[in-house]
């Protein structure tokens, strides 16, 4: 099941005196439990920044960030840890898989910090490679992958924990139009069957059609809602 | 694209950049030519001082008439008269060393004949304010100026002992105190330069008396006219050599620092090649560095090609870089050798005079050839080391969008090649171990030193690759998921893992094979000591503050040894100096009856020493001891030649014994035998056995005190002299220990570079473990975990090759540098202690490297592309 999702007020920048950049001002939304949610904006109008905050890979200057009712600035490092483990999962344009591992490994390693022995880790993480159409290619090095089949073993890794809340930063942003429709396509459907709450950072407005609703960002500010 | 306008862009502005790896890289250098540089620079300036020395005591002198055995008979002077008639001279002189009463100090004392002694060398009144104001003295009335019981002095020793001319000096000689009046200062130079300005002169008769050498001399200076051709100097050299008598033998003055070079080669050596591998630590570091700044910079090598740059500009930017960290690393070791060896001087003076010759502490020679040579070992060894990854970034293709994993992969794949490569490697070991010396050295032992290290190296890839292969369940419900990561990283950075462990095993390996010799050697003392050293007491003239004795007790004080209460039997025990083909040895000489009776002599064949030596004694033969007999390749049953004053004796050699005591070799023969062949009383130290029932600390007491105003004596006990022979051992090997220090320091150092460089260059992928869940101890874990694997690596690895490295330095090198036979012996708490310490360090060097990853900002990490 999703998480609901509510951001109040969220302001953040960088930097101080004149060099300071302002990445988000003043922005506040809520996402229902299962819902598809894609950020659409320019590059540099703050999709990254808001999703990093979301995953509690930062924290707002200003007004909270609340996933299933927990506001995430108060979370201790160690409750930051179990909320990456079990809550969030993120999907990257870079793929960002670790190049000393293969395809399983890479899969498997988040159910192993969650405390998984490797036998019950190996059997889901190859449940979750055939899921995305990748079985066969468990031993293979991320070098030895394509993009569209790399963003895969990427997507495996974020829902093999069971995620309740999706980030994808640009997912189809580093593979060509076909490949990217796949992996939308692949994205879309695991939202269906899992009923997970996601939210997908892009700047193509073809990509965000997939989702159920858009949030226009401009400039650090969001822009009127619409469906 | 030349190389000058690459290396801003790939080779200057990363280094920037990465300003501690390299700086690390820079000490890793500084640190082996360092350890070169103070070792050859230290044995340099010992040798420099000894020559110099030589030099200043001879003089004017073309040649120098010397014994092969012991000292001249003074009638050798005339048979040499016949040189005043063609304008030259022979001037006789005695030089030998004795001690200052007051503060213990070695000095030498030259022993001149006052009235031909301007011939050969000059002496000048110092013109120091003090001596001025006391009246100096006019040389060139020397003979009347040197009076029985009276000396010459130079100025620092004047200084140092603060004598003016009136002041009286005292000396012991020959374990005999006497007294001097100074009757001149001289300025320092010439002959007064000589060990440092530790040396007094006196009337030849005078030193003929103090040293108990009456009717003989040390040498004969021999001065020839000038202007003389070559081929006269040489004919005159031949009707030199057929005036001697037998067992005297002419030469150049520089003949003795050639026999005290050979002295001190093995030991020099030897401490050279321990040295050379702390370089080689060093070289690996600037391997390493250059690896990694090639793997990082592929894809700017890739566009750099593609924007038009040869291959062969890319190859010659990474050759420079390295030639560059060679250039700045050797040049700051310079700096920090020269530091070390002036440090370093005193303890290798200290061994090379306490085992070799006794001198007064040298002054640090800086020796252009030696810093230039140490200088260029260090660019050599960095640009050699540079050559592969330069190789390696002239094959990147252009615009290359070749992944580091693929290229790791190859090199896993290359780690069998690479394993097979050491098994040729580590039996072309097991041939060369099999080889004879080179000119007496174990060139060939160190060449196959050099093939197992070489092949250690080689077989860390495979170590790596079968680590990453281990089972991942057991490792993961052991360790936890941060030992999976730890694993992958360990494989997936093979080419600096592989480095690291690698240098880990060459350092280890060094330290047990040494460890493992030193600590044999040591037990094989102790048993030979307890052997060999039976008697209750040893009495020897007093030593000073050298610790080394010398000079000679005369018959009297063997008399009034043996003449005191409670003691037994004395054993004399008298040994001189000789030469065979040009290399010292030493002749000894003792009652083979008592020790017979007494003692014992380990005999290599088991026989029993009572046999031996009476049969010796009753033959008029010969024993020889196992150094002596590795020199000269000589074994029982053969015959030996001794130098004597009645010509060449050959004696039929009727035992090898076991001798730690040192590597110059001798040939031991009865007190009666010795007496009629080189006519010396006294004796250079007495062995002494006490009446049943006498208390030996007693009996020592009362040897002393009947010596007492008579004879300085330094009397030991059983006991006390085995706790000295082990003194001096260790105090031997603590250069030895110092550079096994320094070995492993270097090798710890690029297990942190390693770590570190592993952590920077990964901070996107530790980056990424924090947004998986990786909680901030959990990175720091699965760093900790890499550098344990690394350390468990390379101590396994160092310990396997520092056994086989073990057993070269004592069958192959050792054996054939020295002529010692060691029984080897696995000291299992070092080599437990060395494992465990040696974690404990590479645990300890992956703290910082874990802190800077535990403190890797996962969103600004991945931010970076």
């Amino acid at each position: 099941m999703g998480a609901n999702v509510a951001v109040e007020g969220v302001s953040r920048g960088y930097g101080a005196g004149a060099s300071r950049v302002v990445a988000l001002e003043d922005v506040s939304f809520t996402l229902a439990p299962g819902s598809f949610t894609a950020l659409l904006g320019p590059s540099g109008c703050g999709k990254s920044t808001l999703l990093h905050l979301l995953g509690a890979l930062d924290r707002p200057d200003a007004g909270r960030v609340l996933v299933a009712g927990r506001d995430l600035a108060r979370f201790s490092p160690g409750e930051e840890d179990l909320y990456r483990r079990r809550t969030v999962a993120t999907v990257f344009q870079f793929f960002n898989l670790l190049p000393t591992m293969n395809a399983l490994e890479n899969v498997r390693l988040p159910l192993l910090l969650d405390g998984a022995s490797v036998a019950k880790a190996d059997a889901r993480a190859k449940e979750a490679l055939l899921e995305v159409g990748l079985e066969g290619r468990e031993r293979s090095f991320p070098y030895e992958l394509s993009g569209g089949q790399m963003q895969r073993v990427a997507i495996a890794r974020a829902l093999s924990g069971s995620p309740e809340l999706l980030l994808a930063d640009e997912p189809t942003g580093n593979l060509d139009s076909k490949t990217g429709g796949q992996v939308l396509e692949l994205v879309a459907r695991l939202h269906r069957e899992r009923g997970l709450t996601v939210v997908m950072a892009t700047h193509a407005a073809e990509a965000a059609a997939v989702a159920t609703s858009v949030l226009r960002l401009r400039d650090g500010r969001l822009e009127p809602r619409a469906s | 694209m030349s190389v000058r306008h690459l290396s801003l862009p790939l080779a200057v502005r990363p280094a920037r950049r990465d300003r501690l790896r390299f700086l690390l890289t820079l000490f890793g250098v500084a640190v082996g030519v360092a350890t070169i540089t103070a070792i050859a620079l230290a044995n340099g300036s010992v040798l420099a001082s000894f020559s110099a020395s030589v030099d200043a005591v001879a003089g004017k002198a073309s040649y120098t008439v010397s014994s092969d055995a012991g000292s001249l008979p003074e009638e050798t002077l005339n048979r040499l008269a016949w040189l005043r008639g063609i304008g030259g001279a022979a001037v006789p002189a005695i030089l030998d060393t004795a001690l200052t009463k007051d503060t213990g100090d070695v000095v030498e004392v030259l022993g001149i004949d006052p009235l031909s002694e301007a011939l050969v060398r000059e002496h000048a009144v110092s013109q120091s304010k003090e001596v001025r104001r006391a009246g100096a003295a006019d040389l060139s009335r020397l003979a009347q100026l040197l009076e029985p019981g009276t000396l010459v002095v130079t100025e620092p020793f004047a200084r140092a002992h603060g004598l003016a001319v009136g002041s009286e000096l005292g000396l012991v000689a020959g374990a005999r105190d006497h007294v001097l009046r100074v009757v001149a200062v001289v300025a320092s130079r010439g002959a007064a330069e000589s060990s440092a300005g530790s040396i007094v002169f006196t009337d030849l008769a005078n030193a003929q008396e103090l040293f108990g050498k009456k009717g003989r001399l040390d040498r004969i200076d021999i001065v020839l006219p000038e202007g003389l051709s070559t081929e006269s100097r040489t004919r005159l050299e031949e009707e030199i050599r057929t005036s001697l008598p037998e067992g005297a033998s002419v030469g150049r003055p520089s003949r003795r620092t050639e026999t005290v070079e050979r002295l001190v080669r093995s030991f020099r050596v030897n401490l050279t090649a321990l040295g050379l591998i702390a370089l080689l630590v060093g070289a690996f570091f600037v391997y390493n560095t250059l690896l990694v700044s090639v793997l990082r910079r592929r894809t700017d090598i890739g566009t750099v090609r593609a924007l038009g740059a040869s291959a062969r500009a890319v190859f010659g930017v990474f050759l420079l870089e390295g030639a560059l960290l060679g250039v700045l690393g050797s040049a700051l070791g310079l700096g920090l050798g020269i530091l070390l060896a002036k440090a370093a001087l005193f303890a290798i003076g200290g061994t090379a005079t306490q085992l070799y010759v006794p001198t007064a502490s040298p002054r640090l020679f800086l020796s252009p050839v030696t810093l230039a040579l140490s200088f260029g070992t260090g660019v050599v060894a960095s640009i050699l080391s540079a050559l592969a990854p330069a190789l390696e970034a002239a094959r990147v293709a252009p615009a290359s969008s070749m992944r580091t994993g693929s290229l790791e992969t190859a090199k896993r794949s290359s780690a069998p090649r690479f394993a097979l490569l050491a098994l040729g490697l580590f039996a072309a070991a097991a041939v060369a171990a099999r080889q004879e010396p080179l000119a007496g050295l174990p060139v060939f032992g160190f060449l196959a030193v050099f093939c197992v290290v070489a092949g250690a190296g080689l077989l860390a890839p495979l170590a790596v690759t079968v680590a990453g292969r281990l089972p991942q369940r057991p490792l993961a419900r052991l360790f936890g998921p941060e030992a999976l990561i730890a694993q992958a990283s360990l494989q997936g950075s093979l080419s600096r893992t592989s480095v690291a462990v690698a240098a880990l095993t060459l350092a280890l390996s060094m330290m047990v094979g040494v460890a493992v010799m030193v600590g044999s050697f040591r037990g094989t003392v102790v048993r030979w000591v307890s052997d060999t050293l039976r008697a209750d007491l040893f009495v020897s003239p007093a030593g000073g503050k050298s610790g080394a004795s010398f000079g000679r007790l005369p018959d009297e004080a063997i008399a009034l040894v043996a003449g005191v209460p409670g003691i037994a039997h004395v054993d004399p025990y008298l040994a001189i100096s000789a030469l065979r083909n040009g290399a010292p040895f030493t002749i000894g000489s003792g009652r083979f009856e008592v020790l017979a009776a007494n003692g014992t002599l380990p005999f290599l064949d088991g026989r029993p020493a009572k046999d031996v030596l009476l049969a010796a004694r009753a033959g008029g033969e010969a024993v020889v001891s196992e150094p002596y007999a590795v020199k000269f390749g000589v074994t029982t049953g053969d015959l030996v030649e001794l130098p004597s004053p009645k010509g060449p004796q050959r004696l039929r050699i009727a035992g090898v014994y076991s001798d730690y005591s040192n590597d110059r070799g001798t040939v031991s023969i009865d007190r009666d035998l010795f007496q009629s062949l080189y006519g010396l009383t006294g004796a250079s130290s007495l062995a002494i056995w006490l009446a049943p029932g006498t208390d030996p600390d007693l009996a020592r007491m009362r040897v002393l005190a009947a010596a007492k105003g008579r004879f300085a004596l330094r009397v030991h006990t059983n006991v006390n002299l085995r706790k000295e022979v082990l003194r001096i051992f260790d105090q031997t090997f603590a250069v030895t220990w110092a550079l096994e220090g320094v070995a492993i320091a270097v090798a710890l150092l690029g297990v942190f570079h390693t770590l570190l460089a592993l952590v920077l260059e990964r901070r996107r992928e530790i980056g990424l473990l924090r947004v998986l869940g990786t909680s901030v101890e959990g990175v720091k874990k699965a760093i900790r975990y890499e550098a344990a694997a690394l350390g468990i690596l390379g101590s396994l690895l160092g310990l396997a090759t520092g056994a086989a490295l073990a057993h070269l330095l004592i069958h192959v090198i050792n054996k054939q540098s020295f002529g010692w036979t060691i029984a080897t012996e696995w000291p299992a708490g070092f080599l437990a202690a060395a494992f465990t310490g040696v974690l404990l360090a590479t645990l300890l060097a992956a703290e910082r490297p874990a802190t800077v990853a535990a403190r890797t900002d996962p969103a600004r990490a991945l931010k970076e592309e």
